[in-house]
């Protein structure tokens, strides 16, 4: 029998109604040190990725979030107790920190997206002379425009980071920027807002949607701080493919 | 007025998405991607894969990298 974590909490005694969690699990608290963790008992070796899953976990976290600002764990921590008690333990004071850092606050995602095609147009446009080039050196031509647009992308994404960093400092306690995750992403922002401001966030990010309108922009919020909570900079995914 | 704490997700669209697909989308990019990690300790199985559909893997990272694991185990 395994433990599957969710998320660890500061003040709370009880969960006030049941709830299911991954596999349709109930979900019990398990509380060690002067922190409670909401857990369900697995026989499971290992949690399927699946739509029902991903929502569960979410829909745990998230249960208790009116009340507290929990740490939530990633998706697929399944441990036995003695490891999990372990793990608070040596790691309390982090766990601590991490705890009053994300006290009373709630995380926004900001991600922005921009074709590509926009970037490497507006600074790289093929020219008549590479045109009448062999293929040799046109396919030289060719590689040397990647570079560059590659580095103009990170120049676009650099700028427009700032730009958001610019409008939203006022509003907000802490960021986690992430410049060009994916190919097509500008990046990801993830903004940790005290509960009292998220209005008042939500307003500059409408402002600077508007400022902006050929930037594509993804917000959602308010979420868990998923991505104030980690405390180790190693981990590893198993993925399991049956 | 709609209360401020009530969860949304905003976009102004690159592809036309649906409201249910994006907030599957954020879901997964939270949960999967961030939080507590205890080291060694992730164990997940994306045998399920149905719910990676078209165009996930444009913004999540680590749906890419199911992605790329179904293929590796397709070609083998």
């Amino acid at each position: 029998m395994k433990l599957y974590v969710y998320c660890l909490a500061e003040g709370i005694d009880a969960l006030h109604e049941p709830v299911q969690g991954v596999f349709g699990a109930p979900v019990r608290l398990l509380k060690t040190e002067d922190l409670s963790l909401l857990v369900s008992d697995l026989t499971a070796d290992a949690v399927p990725v699946t739509r029902e899953n991903a929502l569960s976990h979410a829909a745990v976290v998230r249960s208790i979030l009116d009340r507290t600002t929990p740490l939530p764990f990633r998706f697929g921590t399944l441990v036995t107790e003695q490891q999990l008690r372990n793990y608070v333990s040596a790691r309390k004071p982090a766990l601590d920190a991490k705890l009053a850092l994300v006290r009373g606050c709630i995380e926004m995602s900001v991600k922005i997206i921009r074709e590509i095609s926009q970037i490497v147009q507006s600074g790289l446009v093929e020219s008549d002379q590479d045109n009448k080039q062999g293929t040799g050196a046109a396919f030289l031509a060719e590689k040397r425009r990647e570079l560059l647009g590659g580095e103009l992308m990170e120049a676009e994404a650099s700028r427009i980071s700032a730009w958001l960093q610019e409008i939203v400092a006022d509003s907000i306690r802490a960021e986690q920027i992430n410049l060009r995750p994916t190919e097509r992403l500008v990046l990801a922002a993830a903004h940790l807002v005290e509960r009292d401001k998220i209005r008042q966030y939500r307003e500059k990010i409408a402002e600077a949607r508007k400022d902006r309108p050929k930037l594509h922009f993804l917000f959602s919020g308010p979420w868990p701080p998923y991505s104030f909570a980690n405390i180790e900079l190693e981990f590893k995914t198993q993925f399991r493919v049956s | 007025m709609s209360s401020p704490f009530e969860q949304v997700i905003v976009t102004s669209e690159v592809e036309r998405w649906e409201d249910s697909d994006l907030s599957l989308l954020e879901t997964l990019d939270h949960v999967l991607n961030r939080g507590l990690v205890i080291a060694g300790e992730i164990t997940i199985s994306v045998a399920d894969i149905d719910l990676i559909f078209v165009g996930l893997n444009v913004l999540v990272s680590s749906v890419e990298t199911a992605h790329e694991t179904l293929r590796k185990r397709q070609s083998e």
